[in-house]
């Protein structure tokens, strides 16, 4: 095996609530809410339970093959050649994500904190901690990860304690305004957005101590960050509202703004930067790590490590290109997204899980 | 001109980093693909820096799956 890091079923949990909180923590609510107003958090139980279901497809798919990642068992089921070139777009997949996920990071820091900083610089310099922690290897990351763990839940926790006071029930209503369509749009876009890349998991899955342990441990790591999207929804819709929450790019990170307890304890939106970098950077490092893993697994090489450095340069470039500006993300991004991920996240599990399942009872 | 040695500069860094340990352990085929995907992300970083106009794949995903994703927001309008 390419890296020979073991990590234990806990902090496979951790990695996959860090990946799903991803990104999302900070983009999930005003995407749930553009499409189905002050319904965006029934439209994120929604996607959560469909998020469920995909990982639950991803336990079965990776417990057929309990040591071999999704480029090694697509060759064996598909055949060398088709194998490869599945595999090779898989790659692509997870390295496009890996730029987009980069670019969120930019454009937050250069829109709300630094904005006469030039973006690419950040990117370098955020990237070069993702490269860090990939040449480190998987066992060092899961570990880090399980330390920040407690952070994450503390300062989220105290974000949900103080902002409370400040909630309104009646901007929740009125319920299903315009039926169940729009909510139904809003959820496509949530499953496409963290839980379909889910999928990436799959390169992770054989390098789980115990096999059994694994499954439960995605299933239970999708929920866990599920539940933090939904209660954050919900939160955004109850205190700023539908249309705020969908003028806004950033809803939790204003959210975190609004806290004032007593005139005193006020303006401490940091902690909501804090936790975003947190996920981020673990959902950035699994995405290049899995980039990297799967592009020397296809091209059968001896070592992955000294990839990192050549690829972080190809992603930088990426990066900035792959969303030149805001309106682009929101317009062409998101929109395409879910049908893109579809492909990798539904399409792909199943034709493999449906091959070897015709293979193994015929 | 400082973007062309910069990127260099950073290169040869890498190279300094990675390339001992592969040529004692005599990887060839690891070096081979360590080389070409340097010299790709050299060319690009390069051509980036000059504001050469670079092809965004994005577009390309997005002429193959926006009927896609047109047809699944459609049913659902």
């Amino acid at each position: 095996m390419l890296e020979s890091g073991k990590i234990d079923g806990k902090q496979f949990t951790v990695l996959v609530f860090m990946f799903t909180t991803g990104s999302s923590f900070i983009l999930a609510p005003s995407m749930l809410a553009s499409e189905a107003k002050q319904d965006a958090w029934l439209a994120a139980i929604l996607g959560v339970v469909v998020g469920v279901l995909l990982a639950w497809l991803y336990h079965s798919l990776g417990n057929l093959y309990s040591d071999m990642t999704l480029v090694e068992y697509s060759e064996k089921i598909l055949g060398k050649w088709i194998g490869k070139v599945i595999s090779f777009l898989f790659f692509t997949f997870s390295f496009l994500l890996a730029a987009l996920v980069l670019r969120n990071m930019g454009d937050f820091i250069t829109t709300q904190f630094m904005p006469e900083t030039p973006i690419k610089s950040i990117h370098i310099l955020f990237l070069l901690i993702v490269l860090m922690g990939t040449r480190l290897g998987l066992e060092t990351l899961a570990r880090s990860a399980e330390l920040f763990f407690p952070w994450f839940i503390v300062l989220f926790l105290l974000l949900v304690i103080f902002i409370s006071p400040q909630i309104e029930l009646e901007k929740m209503q009125p319920i299903l305004e315009e039926g169940i369509n729009p909510v139904l749009r809003s959820s496509f876009l949530i499953i496409g957005f963290p839980f379909l890349e889910l999928v990436l998991f799959l390169m992770i899955f054989p390098y789980v101590n115990r096999p059994k342990e694994a499954g439960k441990a995605l299933l239970m790591g999708t929920w866990m960050g599920g539940v933090i999207l939904i209660v954050l929804t919900a939160l955004t819709i109850l205190v700023i509202g539908a249309d705020q929450t969908t003028r806004n790019l950033y809803p939790s990170y204003y959210l975190a703004q609004k806290i004032n307890i007593g005139d005193f304890l006020q303006r401490i939106e940091a902690i909501v930067a804090i936790v975003w970098f947190i996920s981020i950077f673990y959902k950035l490092t699994i995405c290049f790590f899995v980039s990297t893993l799967s592009l020397a697994q296809i091209l059968n090489l001896k070592e992955y490590r000294m990839l990192v450095f050549p690829l972080g340069m190809i992603l930088i470039v990426l990066s900035l290109v792959s969303s030149p500006n805001i309106v682009y993300l929101a317009s062409v991004v998101l929109y395409v997204w879910p049908s893109y991920a579809l492909t990798f996240g539904l399409f792909i599990p199943l034709l493999l899980l449906g091959i070897a399942a015709v293979r193994r009872y015929v | 001109m400082i973007v062309i040695l910069g990127t260099l500069l950073v290169v040869i860094v890498i190279v300094l980093i990675e390339a001992p340990s592969l040529l004692k352990k005599g990887l060839k085929k690891e070096l081979w693909v360590f080389g070409i995907l340097l010299l790709f992300g050299t060319g690009l970083n390069i051509a980036q820096g000059l504001q050469v106009v670079i092809p965004n794949p994005m577009d390309w995903i997005n002429v193959i799956y926006k009927p896609i994703s047109d047809f699944i927001f459609g049913i659902l309008r």
